[in-house]
């Protein structure tokens, strides 16, 4: 009840986590806005990714506190999640009206959430508003599409956001340019992950030596459910794999597709508890269990060249300063083509050999960063927020 | 030419009279094969077989049965249980009209299984986010791949939301083809006797007609009280009939305001007694019996949609009781006035129309009964 609240009770927020890709957004955001008296932060998980140990390491590591609210969507269709996370989330949104719900990214969580607070009239915050690939086959990004129309705040990570805000008709004054969270994360942890001990246990450090190697991450269904797509890209590997070694942490299904694809022979499947991994199988690509933030971070920032799908490592890379190159059709980080280390090779194998061989050959990018991405954007939201929400 | 099969999604009575003349115009096309989809959004089953009747729909071939329920629990109940049949059915198109819940649901569902939405009413906008209806339509728009309108505003409120021009349709309203195709048939309705609207001499006896069911205007009592204020002081000028959406029946109860309204439940075995000052609430009607109520009222009050379209095509003066409307095109060509909920802007301007008979409208563009053949023909193209 409005009536009841004096100057000094502090306005509700939500910050909603649905999937992994979230938590590194969501985690220097709940920091920021839990140093202010004026604001009482509540952490609301929606279980939409349910792999709970994997979700566990990842809080830890983030320093994350547990969730004050879990709604235990769990698995299921797009429209199962979506649905569940939307009836699960109003009820609680009833019982406590929170004064701002922020949402990140793109996961059926955050259209989800955002949707039941709008129906209800209470504002919504979007962390990294305004990214378009211009694929509406992507979920993802009618997610964003969605979310963006009915956000409050809208919270972007670069001038390419805004333009694609402004040219859907949204209003300039809910925009706010504030730099890229996901970075925010990166820059504080970066030491700590550099220290990390996966690259001597990969047998990739000798000493203050580090041999060089490729990291590439595939998990679109596009990639690696369809044998020909995944084969398409193994060839066009092929070259590279014989210069470094190429390391692929993967998921168990994947490993899992792999097999049933007939691409086993491709594989070194490499498990660090039984044994020291041994670089004399240079034909092959090198899998291995997800790693947790740190040392995935700490594989990524030595890596002489990343390969992905996914859509938080361009940006990460470009950051970092390492080629990066996108096994997509599509981006919705332009930014990262355009200023960063970034480029868009899709899976024709020919395109993949070309590009690689050139970043092999060609000396480390000078890193080129886009304004803001400098680990204060959560201040700059916090301020903002501040401004707006704390005395009003 | 391979079939192509079309669903047509239904939710809610607003939704009917703009299914039925596109199921219609399908149905002549042996290239297309078209299945009503009801979600059950609306659930008075008795009352939706009379509009389905009347309008010459068919038993819907899928019928979700979510009832009613909060935003949340609709939209999802709707998007789970449709998921399941799109998975099943695959259809060539999905097609959602107006703005209810069932509509962005279903078009959620389909846009993340990349099966092709077309939005029938796409554009309109209020600009007013509290109303669910425009965060419907604006979400709905968004993910839609054919966007028919009904007018040139609605084409320029896309265009501002960066939809590109080529997914962009003008067919006129198809709710209005609905209309043109039942008004002589409505006429000859035995409502207007029934009701006991007809003198002695079979003239009908002048009479206003209101519709009210707007959270905004029903779920405040303070904004209730208001407004039933003012109905009857206007009442003291002329009779005002109200066939009273059952929500708004339960907040009238719920803020003990039966005093403010003369309730009949059956209106056909009582006669009603239309000595002023009165506001006669009766069970809704069917989609006949209210057309031809509305086609003989000398006013129309109503915090509706799609009555301000109808009363400018019927040259009724219509008093819209929201402070905006998605349907400007209304106030600017046709017979609509925008009043509020403010008791005394809504006595004067009822009082100023029974006066002087209120503006002559004109007839939008392509408001011509043919906007479901537009369609039609769109489709054949695209498809």
């Amino acid at each position: 009840m409005p009536e009841s609240k004096t100057k000094t009770t502090p306005k509700k927020i939500h910050l909603i986590v649905g999937a992994r890709p979230n938590y590194m957004k969501a985690a220097p955001l709940y920091e920021e806005l839990k140093k202010s008296p004026h604001f009482e932060i509540t952490l609301v998980h929606t279980g939409q990714h349910y792999d709970e140990e994997m979700s566990g390491i990842f809080f830890q590591e983030f320093h994350l506190p547990k969730p004050q609210v879990y709604l235990g969507v769990g698995s299921g269709t797009h429209a199962e999640q979506t649905a569940k996370a939307m009836m699960r989330y109003e009820e609680v949104l009833i019982a406590s009206r929170p004064d701002l719900v922020v949402v990140f990214g793109d996961v059926n969580s955050t259209l989800a959430c955002a949707l039941s607070a709008v129906k209800l009239h209470i504002p919504v915050s979007h962390v990294e508003a305004g990214l378009r690939s211009f694929d509406r086959t992507m979920p993802e990004e009618i997610n964003r599409l969605l979310t963006d129309h009915i956000s409050d705040y809208l919270f972007t990570t670069s001038t390419y956001d805004n333009s694609n805000l402004s040219r859907e008709g949204i209003s300039r004054e809910k925009i706010h340019l504030v730099g890229n969270i996901m970075l925010d994360t990166l820059s504080r942890y970066l030491d700590k992950a550099k220290k990390s001990a996966i690259l001597a246990r990969l047998g990739l450090r000798v000493g203050g030596c580090i041999h060089p190697y490729a990291l590439m991450t595939l998990h679109r269904v596009s990639n690696v459910d369809d044998r020909k797509v995944f084969s398409r890209i193994l060839s066009g590997l092929d070259q590279a794999k014989q210069q470094l070694p190429i390391l692929f942490p993967a998921h168990p299904r994947t490993v899992q597709r792999i097999k049933e694809f007939g691409l086993a022979e491709y594989f070194h499947v490499f498990d660090a508890a039984a044994e020291p991994l041994t670089l004399d199988e240079p034909e092959k690509i090198i899998i291995f269990p997800p790693q947790g933030y740190l040392d995935f971070t700490c594989l990524m920032a030595h890596a002489a060249l990343v390969l992905t799908d996914s859509g938080g490592i361009q940006p990460e890379t470009t950051f970092l300063g390492v080629p990066c190159l996108t096994l997509r059709e599509n981006t919705e980080w332009t930014v990262t083509l355009e200023q960063g280390t970034n480029r868009l090779v899709g899976v024709d194998p020919d395109r993949i050999r070309g590009e690689t061989q050139e970043i092999l050959k060609s000396d480390r990018p000078s890193p080129q960063v886009p304004e803001f991405w400098d680990g204060r954007t959560a201040v700059r939201i916090g301020e903002i927020i501040t401004r707006d929400k704390a005395d009003a | 030419m391979p079939t192509k099969n079309i669903h047509i999604i239904v939710g809610a009575r607003p939704n009917y009279m703009k299914a039925a003349p596109l199921y219609d115009e399908l149905k002549l096309q042996p290239h297309f094969h078209a299945s009503i989809i009801h979600t059950g959004q609306h659930y008075d089953q008795e009352m939706n077989k009379v509009f389905f009747d009347d309008l010459g729909l068919p038993k819907p071939q899928v019928y979700l049965g979510v009832g009613s329920g909060t935003h949340a629990f609709q939209t999802g109940t709707i998007m789970q249980e449709y998921e399941k049949i799109l998975l099943d059915q695959r259809p060539d198109l999905v097609v959602v009209v107006g703005d209810v819940n069932s509509t962005i649901a279903c078009a959620l569902d389909a846009a993340k299984l990349h099966l092709p939405v077309a939005h029938v009413e796409a554009g309109l906008r209020s600009f007013d986010r509290t109303m669910p209806e425009e965060i419907n339509r604006l979400l709905t728009d968004q993910i839609s791949d054919f966007l028919f309108t009904t007018c040139e505003d609605a084409d320029q409120n896309l265009k501002n939301e960066g939809i590109p021009e080529s997914k962009i349709f003008l067919v006129g309203n198809v709710m209005i083809d609905s209309l043109l195709k039942f008004i002589e048939r409505a006429k000859q309705s035995d409502a207007l006797a029934r009701l006991g609207l007809l003198k002695a001499d079979a003239a009908v006896q002048p009479y206003a007609l209101l519709t009210l069911h707007r959270p905004s205007n029903v779920d405040d009592p303070h904004t209730l009280v208001g407004i039933l204020d003012a109905l009857n002081t206007v009442s003291e000028r002329i009779p005002l009939i109200f066939p009273i959406h059952p929500r708004t029946l339960k907040q009238v109860k719920a803020f003990a305001l039966e005093d403010m309204i003369w309730h009949v439940d059956r209106p056909e075995s009582i006669p009603l007694d239309l000595s002023p000052p009165k506001v006669i609430t009766i069970p809704p009607l069917g989609y006949l019996d209210f057309l031809n109520l509305m086609a003989h009222a000398a006013l129309v009050l109503t915090d509706s949609g799609g009555i301000q379209e109808e009363t400018t095509i019927l040259g009724i003066p219509c008093l819209t009781l929201r402070s905006n409307t998605e349907r400007p095109i209304t106030i600017t060509e046709g017979t609509n006035y925008l009043v509020g909920s403010d008791p005394e802007k809504i006595v004067s301007q009822s009082f100023e129309i029974l006066e002087t008979g209120g503006k002559q409208g004109r007839l939008p563009k392509l408001w011509d009964g043919q906007a479901a053949s537009r369609i039609v023909r769109i489709l054949t193209e695209v498809l």
